[in-house]
């Protein structure tokens, strides 16, 4: 357990006191649009425009690991930018960098307990009610109604690997900043704030009790998803309405291939393979290999699956994904004792082995 | 819903080292064994992505064979252990998404080793009609 | 469809619609089955009721016939009949004699893919229908859709507007099946039957022998055609100038895209959007983070992912042009943006430069292939206008 602070700051102070004393060339975190009734990750450089800075507005429009990928991946930034990131997004962050698509050189990883967020369209700005609704459920450490289904399942909403975390559950939301700094560069940072000698905090219990909570909320949700996934016909029922879009693949953070496997020449054919396998069914449906590429996604994706909600809230067919994903990608995990987004330099499973292992698997 | 009527299918991705030429031993030596696998020859069973085997699955073949070096053995040196990996992947993918996962195999069987080769076919192939046909086989709507 | 017999469709004419009485789902299902029974066709592409029966999706079926929740008139379009054809036909003609069914937009979508080899036409017998508009996506899956069927249904064959229907649809001035080999004429049926019109001699074939009375009615269809065109272009014209209002300027145009993600659905999509590697996904708009230091400096702020703005934009110097206004885009957008109304508008604006109609006709070559020596002058800078009347 990290020991927590008191920063005596709030967040805008705080974004300040960054900016001030760490001489950061930039803040990314959810923001405000000019709009006024939508929020976006947005990169800021000036200390002026941190006003319009929402980091804990209940939103994911895009998984901000893949906005730090975009922002790092060519060449990471030269002097220091801190990012604010949702527990999975960080998580998502930390299995880019294992495949070399992000950088984490130069950034000050600042994560916060997640109490959810809500799918995408269905919150904005101006939404008082829902918003006083949600802080009220972070101050008891209770689910808030609305969040994305695998929100309400998540009991990994603290931040693992960031320079400083944010500990809100259990707190309000406009008291001053509850810290703990679990990094060494955090540390630094903390001696730069002039926060290392402030007065130490307790846990709030609401963790627990939220913790609690998600574990049922989890428990419950695998069994719903085992129970529609049970034998072929599930398969297909679950499946059913999708239309191929593969958005669910273009909003993951995982799924970083330009070139999609799924979209490549492979998967076209000839017409005369279509004629063929009509014949042989008698009726064929197109577009074909819709469920493989569901099952092939996971194959290639579900080892570091964080959990975020992404793809569920970007299907235009509602097709509980994120909650099919959360479930098997977990099963898959287990087989190799892996947790994705745990430790930056775990190796991906597939990426390394024992020599004997996995013996009932063989013969 | 065992079929016996229709005949089963098993796609066998044999590595070139080992299994493939086991295969072909069986073959030169004359050894009866069952007709229902159609092999597909790779470089190294640890080419098999986990996609290679779903697809088939997908399509209706009713069991999918893959075929390495033993662990250790490796042509490549590291490519069954990373195989098993990959095979252990699908296969619990496989049971976690409604398929059924006895109708994936992995097996080890070194060059030499033709009577093995003919054996795990048999074995394999009466295990896949026990089990009936892959219910993806006609299925319309997949 | 041969490219040949387009050219014919005039002389064909439009006078020899055969009148079929009964309920056109029912009758254009026997008449597929007949073809198929009579190996005049060998397979039919066209959509049919998944297996929960909650959506719809292209079947591919042979000579055992027709799937029984096949269904011509779909109420929603799930993916774009041009894309299932082009999935066919990509690499190479259809092996087999097959007929299509297709909307009217799907119908125009697969002629522009035609034209740029994404579709291959022959072997492929086209059928399309007077559409009543589709569904939005989320609406038919959220709601009730027995009642949404039956208000669907009822709308087929009278003049009726859909209600609910999209908004994309709503203002659709191009609503027949005029262009295909075989065009159902619903409209002016008064719910009592239906006419098989053929579009070219290929179509001609496939109707010989069908049975039905004289189209002593096709004028009142061509009546009720018009009528309705001139309401839905005057209704098109106000919507979209309306539209164009609210999207003038650069604030206006973010404040109406400010929901949208960048997740380029909509691109993924669209039946015009055919590139495997889009411009806008490649390493051309990937920089190094002071490079996006400074855009953020520069702007007060970088939305990021980068280049949304970029991305709708160039979207529409790529296909709008092409833009059939079917819908799929908005219909696939998980941000409720109107991304349909703003490539119909983007549309109509960069057609009428061009005297462009997407998929009217296979011959209308794609304007950005072709160009006349004298044209657009009023897009030339003015050095070439002095320089002609130096000439």
């Amino acid at each position: 357990m990290q020991t927590l602070i008191d920063s005596r700051m709030t967040m805008p102070d705080f974004i300040a006191a960054l900016f001030d004393k760490l001489d950061l060339a930039g803040v990314a975190a959810m923001t405000k649009l000019p709009s006024g009734e939508k929020a976006a990750y947005t990169l800021l450089t000036d200390k002026d425009d941190i006003e319009d800075c929402v980091p804990y507005f209940p939103a994911m429009p895009a998984n901000a690991a893949r906005a730090v990928s975009k922002f790092t991946r060519q060449a990471p930034p030269s002097k220091q930018v801190a990012v604010f990131l949702r527990p999975c997004e960080l998580r998502a962050l930390t299995e880019l960098v294992k495949i070399k698509q992000a950088a984490v050189d130069n950034l000050l990883i600042i994560g916060f307990d997640c109490a959810g967020v809500f799918p995408f369209s269905k919150i904005r700005l101006s939404d008082e009610l829902k918003l006083k609704e949600y802080r009220e459920a972070v101050a008891k450490g209770k689910n808030c109604e609305g969040i994305r289904p695998v929100c309400s399942a998540c009991t990994r909403f603290v931040p693992e690997g960031a320079d400083i975390a944010i500990s809100f559950i259990g707190r309000n939301l406009d008291e001053p900043l509850v810290l703990s700094f679990p990094s060494e560069k955090g540390k630094e940072a903390a001696k730069t704030l002039g926060l290392d000698s402030s007065s130490k905090v307790e846990a709030s219990p609401a963790v627990d009790s939220l913790a609690e909570e998600r574990g049922g909320a989890e428990k419950k949700l695998t069994e719903k998803i085992e129970e529609a996934l049970s034998g072929t016909d599930g398969l297909i029922s679950v499946f059913d309405k999708c239309i191929s879009c593969h958005a669910c693949s273009h909003v993951c953070p995982i799924c970083y291939c330009k070139n999609c496997y799924f979209e490549s020449q492979t998967f076209e054919y000839f017409p005369e393979s279509y004629f063929t396998r009509m014949r042989e069914k008698g009726a064929l449906r197109l577009p074909v290999d819709r469920v493989l590429f569901h099952l092939g996604r996971l194959s290639h994706m579900g080892l570091s699956c964080v959990a975020c909600g992404m793809c569920e809230d970007a299907c235009p067919v509602n097709i509980p994904v994120s909650q099919i994903f959360k479930t098997a990608g977990a099963k898959a995990q287990a087989l190799f004792g892996y947790i994705p987004g745990k430790n930056r330099d775990e190796p991906l499973p597939l990426l390394t082995f024992s020599e004997r292992e996995l013996e009932e698997f063989e013969d | 819903m065992a079929d016996q009527k229709t005949e089963k299918i098993i796609v066998a991705f044999l590595c070139n080292w080992c299994t493939f030429t086991a295969a072909d031993l069986a073959g030169t030596s004359r050894l009866k064994y069952a007709p229902n696998i159609r092999i597909v020859k790779v470089m190294c069973s640890s080419r098999v992505d986990p996609v290679f085997i779903l697809k088939p699955l997908l399509d209706g073949a009713d069991g999918v064979l893959i075929g390495g070096c033993a662990p250790g053995d490796c042509h490549y040196s590291k490519g069954t252990f990373y195989a098993r990996r990959k095979i252990a992947l699908a296969k619990t993918l496989a049971g976690s998404m409604g398929l059924d996962p006895r109708r994936i195999r992995l097996s080890w069987i070194p060059a030499s080793e033709g009577p093995r080769f003919a054996r795990v076919v048999n074995e394999f192939t009466k295990q896949i009609e026990a089990l009936g046909d892959n219910p993806a086989k006609r299925e319309v709507y997949i | 469809m041969a490219a040949t017999n387009k050219a014919n469709m005039d002389e064909v004419g439009m006078n020899k619609g055969i009148w079929v009485e009964g309920r056109a789902k029912k009758k254009v299902l026997e008449f597929l089955n007949g073809l198929l029974n009579s190996k005049k066709l060998e397979a039919v592409l066209m959509p049919a009721t998944n297996r929960t029966k909650d959506s719809y999706s292209w079947f591919l079926m042979g000579k055992d016939g027709l799937l029984e929740s096949a269904d011509p008139f779909p109420p929603v379009m799930t993916t774009q009949g041009a894309r299932a054809v082009s999935y066919l036909t990509k690499k190479g003609r259809a092996w087999k004699k097959t007929a299509v069914l297709l909307r009217p937009c799907e119908l125009r979508a697969t002629i522009e893919l035609a034209k740029i080899r994404q579709v291959e036409l022959e072997n492929l017998v086209l059928i399309s229908f007077d559409c009543p508009g589709a569904y939005p996506l989320e609406k038919y899956f959220n709601g009730d859709q027995k009642k949404l069927d039956e208000a669907f249904d009822a709308c087929l064959s009278k003049q009726a507007e859909l209600e609910g229907a999209r908004a994309v649809c709503s203002i659709c001035n191009r609503f027949t099946g005029r262009g295909a080999d075989i065009e159902i004429g619903l409209i002016g049926g008064e719910a009592k039957g239906f006419w098989l019109i053929p579009g070219s001699r290929e179509g001609e074939d496939l109707l010989e022998g069908v049975t039905g009375s004289a189209s002593h009615k096709l004028e009142a269809r061509e009546k009720a055609i018009s009528e309705l065109r001139a309401q839905r272009e005057e209704k098109r014209k106000q919507t979209l100038d309306s539209f164009q209002e609210t999207v003038k300027g650069p604030e206006n145009l973010m404040r109406v895209l400010s929901s949208c993600i960048n997740c380029h659905n909509c691109s993924r999509v669209c039946p015009i959007c055919f590139c495997r590697e889009c411009y806008f996904d490649s390493k051309a708009l990937s920089s190094e983070a002071d490079a996006m230091l400074q855009r953020a400096q520069r702007k007060n702020g970088l939305r990021l992912p980068p280049d949304l703005l970029l991305f709708h934009l160039g979207r529409m110097t790529h296909m709008s042009i092409s833009c059939v206004s079917c819908g799929a885009c908005e219909d696939a957008c998980p941000a409720d943006v109107p991304v349909s109304m703003l490539f119909s508008l983007a549309g109509r604006n960069t057609q009428a430069v061009f005297e462009y109609e997407p998929g009217r006709s296979l011959e209308e070559a794609v304007p950005y292939t072709v160009f006349k020596f004298e044209e657009l002058k009023d897009f030339e800078a003015p050095y070439i206008k002095e320089y002609s009347k130096e000439q």
